[in-house]
């Protein structure tokens, strides 16, 4: 019983840090109508930059408090300048995309500026314990409780009572008559961008108090429970938020006492998996979340519920280019000759990766451009392929034709099952929710040691052999260059073939008007259920033939960084156009090859030029489809 | 036997506090041509998403040839034979117009005469393979949505490579329509089919339905319809909604010029001259 009510108290304190990120989240949202991604990055800076202001400085905490929040709140302040505002009346899921570029931009320069490695937070405070009964509290959460709060009551305060704070609520709910009314909506747009930014540094430090320590990676994971705690709350409502941020919080606490800790994260994300399940508007109910991206334009004069229309109901029309089926096989033989004239081997692997990135990124493509699921997760489908793949081949001593069967049936599965929770949801919430999928993968990949291994990874993959080619082995680079060119031909021109089919048709057309498509009698959740299981098993597929080209498969490879790769590649392509995406996902994969000394710089390369593209040819290179 | 045609028998839908439909029952046989008319906000187009399952029914219930629907999803109830056009025409924006109409023949491709769909691993070897038995089918579908198109002269089928979202407001109209007659459904509800029409193109609409009513006799047509002078011609029978309840229901003349009608929608009685079309929203 004490330590029931010690961890509610602990929950407490983490909960009141997530109420700060989710109010980041339901400022910009209420105002801007847009899901922020790089909240998660602003709060990681706002931790970075106290860390550095006491580490390098020698300021004390609450004097590098105040210059993180200083500086984030303008940092803030130039997203919206930069990233969003060109962007006003481009497609729905341009603004989303744009801030998940920066978010990826900012996350890898951290890495850069303060190394990959996690960073040891000053303990400022004494490690002071108070008893309330029996139940304890450490000095340290009372102090994360209280700012948090102090921050909450404020927030409320100016919202409430100030001039501005007003316009903003104003702004928030009807955006043209606040403009009416001579509100200068713009600036309040900015207003909750720096408060967004103000209030993510400030959570940032509260949890680098909270841990004791600092790294690179944490806003994502952290970003995702704030939005998970927003949309607990509904989204748009600030008390909603804190009874968001503080239900997440103490369910999360308590599941890490009894399940064990490094199921923390793993169950935060299921929670918010079985919320969208049940309650997708929220506990509070939005009406306003069906209006994200995906419903925006229900409304409008012409009703869609697809990512790639804009407010003013016109998709640009570019014509797509794309390949007939036929055509990825003609495409794939002038690629198998190339062994014959090239022996070296760094250029037929970096080919090889090439190939394997463009199945995934038509993988990925499928569901994200065909039926407008915005897929951040499909790393976890690559990685379920690629272990089933590293477990099996060596233990049980399979062939490659076992391995790679089940690695397509057991990733078609899971994708399935995965996709249960987005069935009702459209838009950014569903990106979020595929991007909750991606992260409960990698952590069971990392956790789940009896099976994965852990950190260490399955080494020592054998080399495949196909009993359906006569047992034929396939140990040297030519060889597998073969086999996997082989595969992934197979695998895109059966992706053609159904995207071009009725079965893609439908999928389309779910894309455009999901209601109109189930009013016109077709079961809807069954087709896109069929489109992750298809999407799944391609992805495994190239999980499994990445395991037998690695020889080694370890959680690293499957992170959110590698799905927001293919998601880049799949909108650089042209979403739903499966030509554009196995192109961009073949350049993209062997790009960072040829430039070699500048691995560090990748991300930042990829996130620039998808905020290029975003602006230029939000449609992609080859057009959408 | 079952009861043949759309029974709706006391039906209620309320958004929070408002009753947008107060015990309403109606029927619509096969064969015949209702049409339902009332001031905005009547609750008109609320009964159709009802009868349609895109929207729920808080109380009472709906049959279809007998069929009890009012908690069957609106894909079931679609292919129970009930096509229904929205009132903001809703056609796949980014599609081509014939990709847009074969979308309303798919059902019909993966239903069993049985009723129960294909599994998707049989319905993906047919699209992929393109097997014999799976192409006969895409051809008879084919040859629905290209007579569908067709109705519409030289409307749509020259413009059946564009996109949906190039077509003039009238236009996406039509194709919603001619995607809904392509699935040749037993009963055609339109939410305001002339919406948005000049006169010629009305006149046009006219004609539609009542070559429908020869072409199909066996289907039944509820339409919701301001244009009163056009109701006058197509109806068997107008229901009058008003405030969620069925104010009036009987032949288009008598219900048309029953005074109590003539102030739902003026506001005021009848004097004079009668009134041709009454011009709401
Ligand atoms: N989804 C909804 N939520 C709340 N109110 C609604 C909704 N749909 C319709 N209404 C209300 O119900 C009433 C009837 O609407 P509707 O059926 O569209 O009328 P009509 O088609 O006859 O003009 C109106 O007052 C409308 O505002
Ligand atoms: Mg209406």
């Amino acid at each position: 019983m004490e330590l029931f009510l010690s961890q509610i108290l602990n929950g407490l304190a983490i909960g009141q840090v997530y109420a700060l990120i989710a109010l980041g989240f339901s400022l910009v949202f209420g105002v801007a109508n847009i899901i922020n991604f790089a909240q998660g990055a602003l709060f990681m800076l706002g931790a970075f930059i106290a860390y550095s202001a006491i580490a390098w400085f020698e300021l004390p905490l609450v004097a590098a408090a105040a210059v993180s929040v200083v500086i984030v709140a303008i940092l803030g302040l130039l997203l919206e300048r930069i990233a969003l505002r060109p962007l006003i009346g481009a497609p729905y899921i341009a603004p989303f995309l744009s801030t998940l570029a920066i978010s990826t931009i900012i996350d890898q320069s951290a890495e850069i500026i303060w190394s990959p490695e996690s960073q040891p937070f000053p303990a400022a405070l004494s490690n002071t314990t108070f008893f309330i009964g029996n139940a304890y509290i450490t000095l340290t959460d009372l102090v994360i409780f209280a700012f948090g709060a102090a921050a909450t009551v404020a927030l409320t305060l100016f919202i409430s009572f100030t001039w501005t704070g007003r316009a903003l609520r104003a702004t928030a709910q009807d955006s043209a008559a606040a403009a009416q009314l001579g509100i200068r909506t713009e600036a309040m747009r900015q207003i909750a961008f720096g408060l967004a930014g103000a209030l993510g540094a400030l959570s940032g430090i509260l949890v680098a108090l909270y841990f004791q320590s600092v790294f690179p990676q944490m806003g994502i994971p952290f970003g995702l429970k704030g939005f998970a705690a927003a949309l607990l709350g509904g989204l748009a409502s600030i008390p909603g938020a804190v009874v968001g941020g503080l239900l997440l919080g103490i369910g999360e606490t308590l599941a890490s006492a009894y399940v064990g800790d490094s199921y923390r994260d793993a169950i935060a994300f299921t929670l918010l998996l079985l919320m969208l399940l049940v309650k997708p508007n929220g506990l509070l109910g939005s009406k306003r979340l069906d209006a994200l991206g995906g419903a925006g334009a229900a409304a409008g004069a012409m009703p869609t519920t697809s990512l790639l229309a804009s407010s003013s109901s016109q998709q640009t029309a570019i014509r797509a280019v794309y390949l007939p089926a036929w055509g990825f096989l003609v495409v794939g033989i002038a690629f198998a000759t190339v062994p014959l004239v090239l022996t070296s081997t760094y250029v037929l692997q970096a080919l090889i990766y090439g190939f394997i990135f463009a199945l995934l990124a038509v993988s990925t493509s499928l569901v994200s451009g065909s039926v407008g699921i915005l897929s951040i997760g499909h790393a976890a489908f690559f990685g379920v392929g690629a272990y089933a793949v590293g477990i099996l081949a060596r233990p049980y001593g399979l062939s490659a034709d076992a391995t790679l069967l089940v690695a397509i049936a057991l990733t078609a599965l899971v994708a399935v099952v995965a996709a249960i929770p987005l069935l009702r949801l459209t838009g950014h919430t569903a990106a979020l929710g595929t991007l909750a999928i991606g992260q409960i993968g990698f952590l069971v990949f990392l956790n789940w040691v009896s099976v994965t291994r852990g950190p260490m990874g399955i080494l020592n993959i054998p080399h495949p052999v196909l009993e359906i080619l006569g047992g034929a082995r396939f140990a040297t680079t030519a060889q597998k260059y073969w086999l996997v060119l082989g595969f992934v031909v197979i695998g895109l021109v059966i992706a053609e073939r159904y995207v071009s089919s009725p079965i893609g048709r439908v999928w389309r057309a779910i894309r455009e008007d999901r209601l109109a498509a189930q009013a016109s009698g077709l079961p809807v959740k069954r087709y896109i259920l069929l489109a992750f299981a298809i999407s799944g098993a391609l992805a495994g597929l190239a999980g499994g033939l990445f395991a037998y080209v690695q020889q080694v498969v370890s959680p690293e490879s499957f992170t959110v960084e590698t799905s927001i790769l293919v998601l880049t590649m799949a909108v650089l392509g042209g979403l739903g156009n499966f030509t554009g995406a196995a192109v961009s996902g073949f350049a993209l994969a062997i790009l960072p090859e040829f430039l070699r000394g500048f691995a560090e710089w990748r991300m930042i390369i990829y996130g620039l030029l998808l905020l290029a593209a975003l602006r230029v040819r939000p449609q992609g290179l080859l057009g959408a489809r | 036997m079952a009861v043949q045609g759309i029974v709706v028998e006391n039906v209620s839908r309320v958004f929070g506090g408002l009753k947008a439909v107060d015990g309403v029952s109606l029927t619509l046989a096969r064969g015949e041509t209702v049409a339902i008319v009332g001031p905005n906000g009547a609750g008109k187009s609320t009964l159709v998403q009802l009868i349609s399952g895109v929207d729920r029914a808080d109380s009472g219930s709906i049959h279809v040839d007998g069929v009890r629907t009012d908690r069957l999803s609106s894909d079931r109830i679609a292919r129970l034979g009930v096509g229904r056009s929205f009132q903001t025409s809703r056609v796949f924006p980014a599609l081509t117009v014939w990709d847009s109409v074969l979308v309303g023949v798919q059902p019909g491709l993966i239903e069993r005469p049985s009723g129960r769909l294909i599994d998707p691993v049989t319905e993906s070897l047919g699209a992929l393979l393109g097997l014999g038995f799976w192409r006969r089918r895409v051809k008879a579908q084919e040859a629905a949505a290209e007579a569908a198109l067709k109705l519409f002269g030289d409307r749509l089928w020259p413009r059946r490579d564009q996109p949906a979202l190039s077509l003039s407001y009238a236009n996406r109209r039509r194709l919603e329509i001619a995607r809904l007659l392509a699935a040749e459904p037993r009963y055609l509800l339109l939410d305001e089919p002339s919406a948005g029409m000049n006169p010629t193109e009305t006149e046009e609409l006219t004609h539609l339905i009542l070559d429908l009513r020869r072409t199909h006799p066996q289907t039944g047509i509820l339409v919701i319809e301001h244009k009163l002078s056009m109701v006058r011609r197509i109806a068997d029978r107008v229901v009058v909604l008003n405030q969620g309840r069925v104010l009036i229901e009987d032949k288009p003349d008598h219900a048309l010029d029953h005074p109590e009608v003539v102030e739902a929608y003026l506001g005021k009685p009848r004097t004079g001259a009668s009134f041709q079309d009454a011009h709401h929203g």
